[in-house]
C-alpha cells in the first residue's frame, strides 16, 4: 500500500516536470518562429527593394549608355549570324571501330601550324 | 462472496442499511463508469478515428508573406515596370514639440523643400498630427533621425515606384497618392492590382520599347515633329510588344505633368491614315475577288466628284495594275478598286477588320473610330486611300496583323498571355499571301525601299496624310507621316508602326516629309536592332525558297508580263 503510494507520487512528479519542460520548450520554439518569420518578412522586403533597384539599374538607355562608355560593342550585324547549315561539311569519319586505328586525316590538305616567327635583321630595320 | 454471505447473515436495520448502501455504491459505480466510458469513447475518436474538428498534425501559422500594398507589373521578361517600397512620411505632435521656430528652422536644414515659416505654423498648431512630408528617402530619414527634435515621428507608407520612369509611362499609367490607379494598366488593372500578390505580367519587352522609343525620338527631332507613335505587336497572337507615344511623362512626379505629355497617341489619338489604309483597300477587293493580282485600272485621269478631285502623288497618268496601284500608291486606282467593292461591302470589310470600333487593348485610354455616317459613295473613296476613317495608330497595327498572319484576325492584348486567342478569319489564305508580297513589293521597288533591312525581307506600306484643318478641309503642311511594317515577309513575325505627328522636310529629305522619308528609316533601324533581340534569324532575301515565295508577275497592259521580284 505505501509502496504503491510512493510509485503513484513519483510518477506524477515526473509527469509534472516533463509536462513543465515540454511546455517551456514549445513557447521558446514559438518565439524562434516568430523571430524567424520577422526574419523572413523583413529579407522580403529587402529583397522587395533591391528587385526595384535592380530594375531600376537596368534601365536600358542606362545600360546603352554604360556599354558606350566602357565596352567596344556594337548592335549586332545580320552578317554575324549563321546557322548550322552554313558550316563546312563535317570531315570524313572513317570506320574507327575495325581496326581500333584512330581516324586520320590522308588526303586532306595539312592543317596550318604554328611557326616561331624569326625577324631578320631587314625586318627589324 | 458467496461464502461470505451465507456466513454472515443479518437482519432488520442493519440490512437495511447495508442495502441502502450497496445501491448507493451501484449507483455510484454506474456514474464513473459512464463517465470513463465518455472519456474513453473521446479518446478513441480523438486517437483511432482522427478527430472530427481536429487538425491530424499541429497546426503552424503559414510562412510569413510581404504584403505590399499593390501588386507589381512587371514586363514579358520578368522586369520590373512598377512597385510599390514602403517609405517613412515624416509627421509631427506638435503638443510634443518644444520650440516650433527652432524645430522648423533645424528641419529645413536637411529637407530642403519645406518651407520654415510655413512649417513653424504648423508646429504651432494646437493640433495632435500634422504631415510634414510624405515619402522621405532612407537618408533624410536619417538626417532627421539624427537632429533629435522631440515630437517627430515617421509612418510608414507605400509609394508606388516605377523604376522605367518615362520608358512605358503611357502603357503602365500611374497612381494618384492614394494609390489608386488613374491611368494606363494601372487603371484598367486597379482591382487586380489592389488585391493581387502576383506581379501583372505584360507582354511589352523592355529592350524593344526602348528601341521603338529611342528611333522615334530621333526621328521626331530630325523633322521637328510635334510628336509621334511607334507599336510592335506579334501577329500570332496579338501581343503588343512595344508602344511608345512621344512626348511622353514621367510617372514617378505625379502633379508636374503636361496634359499634352499624358495623351496616348498610340492608342487614344484618331487620325485619317492615309495611304497605309490601301492595305486594307487591296486586301478587300483580292478578297471579294473584284481585282486579281493581273488586273487592273486606268489611272490616267485623276477623278471628279463633287467639289473634291482625286489625284495620285507619283502620278504615271497610264493604265497600273493591281501590284503597281500598290507599289506607286496610286490613289486614282485605290478609289476605282473600292468602287468595284462597294459601299457595303467596304463598311463590312471594315468592321469585319474592327475598324468601327474601339480596340480590345487592356487601356481605359482607347480612342473611338471617326466612322462616317451616313456612308455615302463619296466616303468609300475617300476611305480606299485612308481619309475619312479616323483610327488609332493601334487599329491599323491589329488589321494589319490580320492581313499578313494568313488572314486571321485576334484582339490586341497588353498581356502575355500563353494561349494566343484562336481569333476570326477575315480574308483568305490566298490573299494574304498576295498582300505579303505586295507589301514586299513596296520595300524592294517602291515607295518604301528606305524600310529595307538586309536578312529581314521587310515589307509595308508608306502613309503620308494631310491632318484636317478647319472648317473641314484639308492642312497641306501638317503631315502625318507612318511607315507599317511586317518582317520576315515570307513568315511574318510582327509589325512595325511608326507614325510621325507634323514633321516638318528638312535639307536631306530634299523638303520631302513623306512616310517614305520619315518613318520608314525608322522601322529599318528598328528592325535591324529589335529582330535579334526577338529571335528571328536573318535571312538571304535571295534564296530560291523566298524569291519563289514573294515572285511578283507586275503585268502591264496589253498582256505583256513584267517579271519583278
Amino acid at each position: 500500500m505505501r509502496r504503491a503510494t510512493i510509485l503513484w507520487f513519483l510518477i506524477a512528479t515526473c509527469l509534472g516536470v516533463a509536462l513543465f519542460l515540454v511546455k517551456h520548450e514549445v513557447q521558446r520554439r514559438e518565439e524562434q518562429l516568430a523571430g524567424l518569420h520577422r526574419q523572413i518578412l523583413a529579407s522580403q522586403e529587402a529583397i522587395h527593394v533591391l528587385e526595384a533597384e535592380w530594375s531600376y539599374l537596368n534601365r536600358p538607355d542606362r545600360i546603352e549608355a554604360l556599354v558606350r562608355r566602357h565596352l567596344n560593342l556594337v548592335p549586332m550585324d545580320t552578317r554575324r549570324i549563321g546557322s548550322v547549315e552554313m558550316l563546312p561539311m563535317r570531315l570524313p569519319m572513317p570506320d574507327a571501330a575495325e581496326d581500333g586505328v584512330a581516324p586520320t586525316l590522308a588526303g586532306l590538305p595539312p592543317l596550318p601550324v604554328g611557326r616561331p616567327l624569326v625577324l631578320t635583321r631587314e625586318a627589324r630595320r | 462472496m458467496k461464502t461470505r454471505s451465507e456466513t454472515v447473515r443479518l437482519e432488520g436495520h442493519a440490512k437495511q442499511a447495508i442495502e441502502t448502501g450497496r445501491n448507493r455504491l451501484i449507483l455510484a459505480g454506474c456514474l464513473v463508469a459512464l463517465a470513463f466510458a465518455a472519456i474513453g469513447a473521446r479518446v478513441i475518436e480523438l486517437s483511432a478515428l482522427g478527430g472530427a474538428g481536429e487538425p491530424g498534425v499541429a497546426s503552424v501559422d503559414p510562412d510569413a508573406q510581404l504584403t505590399v500594398g499593390r501588386a507589381d507589373i512587371v514586363d514579358r521578361d520578368g522586369l520590373l515596370l512598377a512597385t510599390s517600397l514602403r517609405t517613412p512620411s515624416l509627421y509631427a505632435d506638435p503638443k510634443e514639440v518644444l520650440d516650433a521656430e527652432d524645430a522648423a528652422f533645424r528641419l529645413s536644414t536637411v529637407l530642403p523643400e519645406i518651407n520654415p515659416a510655413e512649417t513653424a505654423a504648423k508646429l504651432a498648431s494646437d493640433r495632435r498630427f500634422v504631415w510634414l512630408k510624405r515619402n522621405l528617402t532612407p537618408r533624410e530619414q536619417q538626417e532627421v533621425n539624427s537632429l533629435g527634435i522631440p515630437g517627430l515621428h515617421f509612418q510608414d507608407e507605400w509609394k508606388r515606384i516605377y523604376p522605367q520612369g518615362t520608358l512605358t509611362a503611357h502603357a503602365v499609367g500611374f497612381t494618384d497618392v492614394d494609390d489608386r490607379g488613374i491611368s494606363g494598366v494601372e487603371r484598367s488593372f486597379d482591382d487586380v492590382l489592389r488585391g493581387g500578390r502576383d506581379p501583372l505580367r505584360l507582354s511589352l519587352d523592355l529592350r524593344v520599347q526602348h528601341i521603338v522609343r529611342e528611333e522615334l525620338l530621333r526621328q521626331i527631332a530630325t523633322f521637328s515633329a510635334i510628336g509621334g507613335a511607334g507599336v510592335v505587336l506579334d501577329v500570332d497572337t496579338g501581343e503588343t510588344i512595344a508602344m511608345v507615344s512621344l512626348p511622353d511623362f514621367d510617372p514617378n512626379v505625379p502633379g508636374q505633368m503636361d496634359p499634352d505629355t499624358l495623351f496616348n497617341r498610340a492608342t487614344l489619338g484618331v487620325y485619317e491614315m492615309g495611304s497605309t489604309f490601301k492595305i486594307f483597300n487591296t486586301a478587300m477587293a483580292l478578297d471579294a475577288g473584284t481585282a486579281t493580282m493581273r488586273s487592273g485600272y486606268d489611272a490616267t485621269h485623276p477623278i471628279r466628284i463633287a467639289r473634291f478631285t482625286i489625284n495620285d502623288d507619283h502620278a504615271k497618268a497610264r493604265w497600273l495594275s493591281v501590284p503597281e496601284i500598290f507599289k506607286y500608291s496610286s490613289n486614282i486606282g485605290s478609289v476605282k478598286m473600292a468602287l468595284d467593292v462597294g459601299t457595303d461591302g467596304q463598311r463590312a470589310f471594315m468592321a469585319k477588320l474592327g475598324m468601327l470600333r474601339e480596340t480590345a487593348i487592356e487601356l481605359p485610354e482607347r480612342g473611338r473610330p471617326m466612322v462616317p455616317s451616313p456612308w455615302r459613295p463619296i466616303n468609300t473613296m475617300t476611305i480606299a486611300f485612308g481619309h475619312g476613317l479616323a483610327v488609332s495608330p493601334l487599329h491599323l497595327v491589329g488589321g494589319v496583323a490580320a492581313i499578313v498572319n494568313g488572314g486571321i484576325r485576334r484582339p490586341v492584348t497588353l498581356l502575355a498571355s500563353d494561349i494566343p486567342s484562336p481569333g476570326q478569319r477575315v480574308i483568305s489564305e490566298q490573299t494574304s499571301h498576295d498582300m505579303r508580297r505586295l507589301m514586299r513589293l513596296v520595300v524592294e521597288d517602291g515607295t518604301g525601299r528606305k524600310a529595307d533591312t538586309p536578312g529581314y525581307v521587310v515589307g509595308g506600306k508608306t502613309g503620308t496624310a494631310e491632318k484636317a484643318g478647319g472648317r473641314g478641309g484639308y492642312k497641306q503642311k501638317s503631315l502625318i507621316s507612318s511607315f507599317v511594317a511586317a518582317f520576315p515577309m515570307h513568315d511574318p513575325r510582327y509589325v512595325v508602326l511608326i507614325m510621325v505627328d507634323e514633321p516638318k522636310g528638312t535639307k536631306e529629305t530634299f523638303g520631302y516629309a513623306t512616310g517614305g522619308w520619315v518613318a520608314a528609316p525608322a522601322v529599318s533601324r528598328i528592325v535591324a536592332r529589335s529582330a535579334p533581340l526577338l529571335g528571328v534569324a536573318p535571312v538571304d532575301p535571295e534564296t530560291p525558297e523566298i524569291r519563289r515565295d514573294l515572285m511578283i508577275e507586275v503585268p502591264v497592259e496589253g498582256g505583256k508580263r513584267l517579271a519583278s521580284f
